[in-house]
């Protein structure tokens, strides 16, 4: 029945993935909290488990025209070099500390998210309306 | 395609801003192979605060970045030992479910709502790999 759970649970922060918010942090919490998953193993199946989830999710979000194609070549590629130095470096380090690291980063990036002012302002911040 | 949403203030990409992504994708991608995740945490703030895309456009446009930043990262911890493809596969059928969903969803959101359940999130995610 685990896996039933599993695929439940992937499901679900799947849509958030989709919408490109944190459905992977949920997943690794819910890995390594909850289906006890070393903290290497969830990492490894969280960055494995964004493959398909993006792959179903990019082909509405092009369509609908929401991909800032200027955006997509500069940050792939630098992306893609700190990635690699930085997976190859976790994958050798202790990932209990990684977590700790992990966690003071996103405790930072959501009180500034919720409480922070809006940094965007104008007709920008709510594109809803604009349309 | 070039204004693809109707919104006529919509900066162009010039050659800072092709500097600025790199900076974001680059900050992204260190997040993502470090941490097997959350590489859009980083990604999505950068894309609206330091290069100026509108909510919308940043979610989207991080999917698209991530995505073979975690084809990498996902590679190398495969090559070097620390994943199980036959524990990942339901949360790769689930994701792929998930994921149509959310692509279909996405355009009918409200971003005020989106980001507060994101800021949500993060915390919860913070406050849980710290203290747990």
């Amino acid at each position: 029945m685990g896996w039933l759970v599993a695929l439940a649970v992937g499901t679900a922060t799947g849509v958030l993935s989709g919408f490109g918010v944190g459905g992977g942090t949920l997943l690794l919490i819910y890995m390594t909290a909850f289906a006890a998953l070393p903290q290497d193993l969830a990492q490894g199946i969280n960055l494995l488990y964004f493959l398909p989830t993006a792959a179903a999710a990019l082909p509405a979000h092009a369509k609908n025209g929401f991909i800032e194609r200027a955006a997509l070549w500069p940050a792939i590629l630098a992306g893609l070099a700190g990635a690699a130095l930085a997976a190859w470096i976790a994958t050798a380090l202790d990932v209990a500390i990684l977590h700790r690291i992990f966690g003071g980063f996103l405790l930072a990036a959501g009180l500034r998210e919720l409480l922070g002012k809006s940094a965007r302002g104008g007709p920008q911040a709510r594109d809803r309306k604009a349309r | 395609m070039k204004r693809e949403t109707g919104r006529p203030a919509r900066r162009r990409a010039g050659g800072k801003s092709r500097l600025t992504y790199a900076l974001a994708g680059g900050a992204a991608g260190l997040a993502n192979g470090f941490f097997g995740g959350g590489g859009g945490m980083i990604l999505v703030p950068l894309l609206t605060r330091l290069c100026g895309l509108d909510q919308r456009r940043a979610f989207a446009t991080s999917v698209a970045v991530i995505l073979p930043l975690c084809g990498l990262s996902a590679a190398i911890y495969l090559f070097r030992g620390s994943l199980e493809l036959t524990t990942a596969l339901p949360y790769l059928a689930g994701g792929l479910l998930g994921g149509l969903l959310g692509g279909k969803l996405f355009q009918k959101l409200n971003m005020d709502w989106l980001r507060r359940i994101f800021a949500l999130l993060i915390l919860y995610g913070g406050v849980r790999a710290l203290f747990f």
